[in-house]
């Protein structure tokens, strides 16, 4: 079955809502651009857990871990070597990645629920290491539990922009590996990873590559995150919630697919503004509450279901 | 200089030899058997020759090069894959997915030419009017072909065949007979068999050795071990050796 993404409607469409989301800080202001950047921001984030743990099945539990490294090499390359932020967001990923090289060949070796609590490891541990290195060091670098107060920053329409840039970029990449060679050594090692070792997959190349992607772009995340919000400590962009969020999006969404994070993204985030402002004692009950419905009655997320009812409507 | 060739290999799991100093040589062409009883080391064996565990003793040459402790990708690549003695599709995968990931990673051809080259080689297994089923709704005896074309689209010099008809019926077995056959003559891939169906591995092999206990304790034609005092002690006990 050859799936016709980019037929003519497809290419229309998308162009009409690239047009209106370019466009849309001309009429829209204040909060609500500032609520459309948190959503691409958590769109974004949510795709980046999806390229390891939805096409792999690599359940990462440790990604913000990268987050927390791209915010702080931010933080400091603009409030220490005076840098601009452009550059700094584009080290941030490089400095992400080249952590998740040799992070990623030892722990990519285990299986299962162990490379889920050796990433958790990492993270946690990169957290400690920010957080006391400059006491036991003495020295005075990444500002210990007091963070870092970065310049202040532009407005709302330059987060929305570039965070809209960011997760473009990541969900491009993403389409990309949906229909790729590369992500079909992806999708093999999800399936039965012996296998694909036996017919010729570099297994451990692909989970690392898969992996090195996926920290890239959350480096640059939390770059942007910094900046916006301008000032950081390890206990908030290391926040262990930060990667479960992920986790509970991608699920919500559909792992292993390319609608899974726009879905399960937007919808989480908009749900726990609407009932956070109406319901301010009782928001996280409903969350839960929330969450778990889709859970049980959607086992395979939003898109999942949906794809299932569609293919069922045909066949009928 | 033989094709395939073990020297002295052993694989130990804890204290237990698994695979004790075992030597055998394929030859170019050939169909070479493996029996033994359960647990006498066969998988094992077949498991060191594609590197998924590399031998603890022992080398393993391939047309003269050592190629012991390679990953599986890599011996994949040099032309040697395995067939598993419980099958593993791609679930989720179609059939023609499935074999596609074989010439894709296994030979290294780009999407379109993988795609081209599955069809032919579904097309020879027999398995063309699944093409676009997903794997894991086809039977075991479908699962079991779409396990050989997806080693045939590696193109291999040699496929280890690990059990490839059990839980066949008769009749099947005589059909998947008929491919290895083909597979052999007519493509030129050197086969190395094992099987616990007796009738197909005795039909098909020109020689054949026998393990027992992680050993080595015969080798020789099918008639010939057939008759082996030591082969039919290990199967049937000493009382009718």
């Amino acid at each position: 079955m050859e799936k016709k993404i980019f037929s003519k409607r497809n290419i229309t469409l998308f162009f009409l809502i690239l047009a209106i989301i370019l466009i849309l800080p001309l009429f829209v202001h204040g909060y609500l651009l500032r609520m459309l950047a948190l959503i691409f921001m958590w769109i974004g984030l949510t795709a980046c857990w999806n390229i390891i743990a939805g096409y792999t099945g690599y359940i990462d539990f440790g990604s913000v871990g990268y987050f927390g490294i791209g915010s702080y090499v931010t933080a400091i390359l603009m409030t220490k070597a005076k840098m601009a932020f452009l550059p700094s967001l584009v080290f941030s990923g490089i400095i992400s990645a080249s952590f998740a090289i040799p992070i990623g060949i030892p722990t990519l070796r285990l299986r299962g629920a162990y490379f889920g609590i050796a990433t958790l490891a990492f993270a946690e541990a990169m957290k400690q290491v920010v957080l006391e290195l400059d006491r036991v060091a003495h020295i005075n670098f990444f500002g210990g539990s007091h963070g870092i107060t970065l310049p202040i920053g532009p407005g709302n329409e330059f987060f929305y922009y570039v965070m809209f840039t960011l997760m473009f970029m990541v969900m491009a990449v993403t389409l990309w590996i949906e229909r790729s060679r590369f992500g079909y050594s992806l999708k093999a090692i999800h399936e039965a990873e012996n296998t694909a070792e036996l017919v010729g997959v570099n297994t451990l190349f692909a989970k690392t590559t898969a992996y090195t992607i996926s920290a890239f772009f959350l480096g640059m995340f939390g770059a942007t995150e910094a900046y916006w919000v301008t000032y950081i400590t390890p206990n908030d962009v290391f926040n262990i919630h930060v990667t479960i969020q992920m986790v509970i999006m991608t699920l919500l969404g559909g792992m292993g697919t390319v609608m899974g994070p726009i879905v399960g993204g937007s919808f989480l985030t908009i749900i726990s503004e609407i009932l956070w402002a109406r319901f301010i004692y009782t928001y996280m009950i409903l969350l839960g509450i929330i969450i778990l419905i889709v859970i049980i009655f959607m086992p395979k997320g939003i898109v999942g279901t949906i794809r299932g009812l569609v293919i069922k409507k045909k066949v009928t | 200089m033989a094709f395939l060739e073990a020297k002295k290999v052993s694989k130990f799991f804890g204290a237990l030899a698994a695979v004790s100093e075992i030597d055998f040589t394929l030859e170019k062409g050939e169909i070479l058997g493996m029996i033994g009883p359960n647990g006498s080391g066969k998988t094992t064996l077949f498991n060191v020759i594609v590197g998924v565990y590399p031998p603890d003793r022992g080398k393993i040459l391939f047309s003269g090069k050592d190629i012991s402790g390679k990953k599986p990708h890599k011996i994949c690549h040099l032309g040697i894959t395995k067939t598993s003695q419980i099958v593993q599709p791609f679930t989720s995968m179609t059939v023609l997915e499935n074999v596609m990931i074989g010439g894709m990673f296994g030979k290294g051809l780009t999407l379109s030419k993988a795609k081209e080259k599955a069809k032919e080689f579904i097309d020879f297994v027999g398995l063309f009017k699944y093409l676009d089923e997903p794997s894991g709704k086809i039977t075991v005896a479908s699962r079991r072909r779409l396990e050989l074309a997806r080693a045939l689209a590696t193109e291999p010099e040699i496929i280890l065949l690990d059990e490839n008809m059990a839980g066949l019926t008769p009749w099947e077995i005589d059909e998947v007979l008929e491919l290895l056959r083909k597979v052999n003559k007519d493509m030129g891939i050197t086969l190395f068999v094992v099987e616990h169906v007796m009738r197909a591995v005795m039909g098909i092999s020109e020689r054949i050795i026998v393990l027992n206990y992680g050993e080595k304790i015969a080798e020789g034609s099918p008639e010939e071990v057939a008759k082996d005092p030591a082969v039919i002690e290990a199967y049937l006990g000493e009382k009718y050796a």
